[in-house]
């Protein structure tokens, strides 16, 4: 069986983006990466509307004018202790919320992982039969929510 | 402490997800994927006849990640958790969708929206977790499937071979060619390049450029056969094996003056010599082995162990202790006949049936035997076996 090839992170930005990446990234500037990806693990399911069947919204708009990917907001995402002023105190990350909807609430925080996770995807260049593997963007924290879920306000 | 702005970062869901994988890096392997010159990795596994033949007790299918000279098995983990992958989102968001998540401001009735979004673009159920085995990861097993036996029989106790009709007409196939060859027995071995060529080394393998282009491992009678004629080739021609040599003059000295064919191919005496000389001394497997020195008690080691597995392979044709000792000695130079000694084999590489007689014990058995001794006592914890990894891709895309 053929090997399969796993590249190194490569300098210049990642093709796999379909869409064009802002210039500002909202987040702390510790969950912020060269790719501008971030991991979020949630001890929770989000339940998103399919196109096929959705329950909300009954416009038929897969795609965005631009052409770009359609999104579903969900909620927010606020680290209240965060402040951009002081980027390299980190008692902001014991606390972050997630707000599911309007009400709903999850009390979370940013850990520093472990082990790092490199974030792996199929080289977008690669035209041969056997698909090369790249290494897109090594992340170190994560933001994480446990279950427990309290109504606010 | 002045806090972020309230609103926060808006939330959504990319409904067109991508495929990624998780694979959680060991310190090593994050140093060498943050390395300015980080190497191409590759994920390998067997092909599917040397998987049969090479029977792995803890996973019936695997991928093996291999940097240029390390080994990992990756293990699929299963997480309860979701994991999703956020990137800062161009904030695609139908102004009626928004009012799910955003409030009306009490004055204006506007709606408060944040000014900046993430978006989901990928959920995870698993990661992928890299391990090294107790014993580490060795490319002989599948050396041993993959390559020819080499062991010509012919009918003088010489064991000289049929080099018959290729003698007069050699065509040598130049060293790309042989290396092409390596790297395409290799490319089916799921271990890293360095143990591929460690496990290479270590059976004496060779391909003879001169002839057929095959890949073989010698047997053992057959390395026995050239060392004794390395031996003999080196005391008429006064070569010192302890000291440096040059290879070419060692193999000059095994031919005989007339014309009879080479006793086995040049490229086996290599590999012999290879694998015997001293390591700081070793080149690369591409590199022309020019010089060599024999380091005595690795060679001594190498020839006990040789003459048992060339004459005693099996229990059933156990050999006499003593007559063993007497032959093992007669194999060495002279001033090596005093290292002979059983405690001078290695652990568990003979076996005595009762206090006369001794065989030999294939590294395979060994192995075999101290992973059942350590099997009992290692937890039962096992993750699904990861599968082919075209697959895994594969369905990652599809949530």
């Amino acid at each position: 069986m053929p090997s399969i090839r796993l590249h190194p992170t490569s300098s210049s930005p990642s093709k796999t983006d379909t869409t064009s990446y802002p210039i500002t990234n909202p987040l702390p500037q510790l969950l912020q990466t060269p790719s501008g990806l971030a991991l979020l693990e949630l001890q929770a399911t989000i339940n998103v509307p399919s196109t096929e069947h959705n329950e909300y919204d009954t416009t038929p708009t897969p795609q965005s004018p631009n052409g770009a990917s359609y999104e579903t907001p969900i909620g927010k995402l606020i680290f209240p202790d965060y402040s951009v002023l002081n980027p390299d105190d980190t008692k902001w990350m014991k606390r972050a919320y997630l707000y599911v909807g309007r009400y709903q609430r999850m009390t979370g925080e940013v850990k520093k992982l472990l082990k790092p996770i490199a974030l792996v995807q199929k080289r977008a260049s690669s035209s041969t039969e056997i698909e090369d593997l790249e290494v897109v963007e090594i992340i170190r924290y994560k933001i994480f929510f446990q279950e427990s879920t309290g109504t606010c306000e | 402490m002045a806090t972020q702005d309230a609103r926060g970062i808006l939330f959504t869901h990319t409904q067109h997800q991508q495929g990624f994988r998780l694979l959680e890096l060991p310190p090593d392997l994050e140093a060498l994927l943050t390395s300015k010159d980080a190497p191409v990795l590759e994920l390998k596994s067997p092909s599917s006849a040397l998987a049969q033949a090479v029977v792995d007790p803890s996973a019936l299918e695997y991928v093996n990640l291999c940097t240029p000279t390390q080994t990992y098995r990756i293990r699929q983990v299963q997480s309860s958790n979701s994991l999703h992958i956020l990137r800062p989102s161009p904030g695609n968001i139908s102004q009626a969708d928004i009012k799910v998540v955003a409030e009306e401001d009490e004055d204006s009735g506007a709606l408060k929206i944040p000014d900046d979004a993430v978006s989901s673009i990928a959920k995870c159920g698993s990661t992928l977790e890299l391990h090294v085995p107790p014993g580490g990861f060795s490319a002989v097993p599948f050396l041993e499937k993959s390559l020819q036996l080499y062991d010509p029989r012919s009918g003088d106790d010489e064991g000289d071979i049929m080099m018959d009709e290729s003698s007069d007409s050699p065509v040598d196939k130049g060293p790309a060619e042989v290396r092409r060859l390596r790297d395409l027995v290799c490319a089916d071995i799921p271990v890293c390049a360095t143990q591929c060529e460690q496990g290479w080394v270590e059976i004496c393998a060779f391909i003879d450029g001169k002839h057929e282009l095959t890949c073989w491992r010698p047997s053992a009678r057959i390395c026995l056969n050239v060392w004794k004629r390395m031996m003999e080739g080196a005391v008429l021609q006064g070569i010192d094996l302890e000291k440096q040599f040059l290879v070419g003059d060692l193999w000059k000295s095994v031919l005989d003056d007339d014309d009879t064919p080479e006793p086995f191919p040049r490229a086996c005496l290599e590999a012999v010599v290879r694998k015997l000389c001293t390591a700081d001394e070793r080149p690369a497997l591409a590199d022309e082995l020019k010089w060599a020195s024999f380091e005595k008690v690795e060679c001594t080691r190498w020839v006990g162990e040789t003459y048992l597995a060339a004459m005693a392979p099996t229990a059933s044709s156990a050999i006499g202790r003593s007559d063993f000792l007497r032959a093992w000695k007669d194999c060495l130079p002279e001033s090596w006949r005093g290292d002979a000694a059983l405690s001078k084999l290695q652990d568990g590489s003979y076996r005595s049936p009762d206090p006369t007689t001794i065989f030999f014990v294939e590294p395979s058995q060994r192995q075999q035997s101290s992973k059942a001794a350590t099997a009992g006592s290692a937890p039962a914890a096992k993750a699904k076996p990861t599968r082919n990894w075209h697959e895994l891709l594969k369905n990652s895309k599809r949530n």
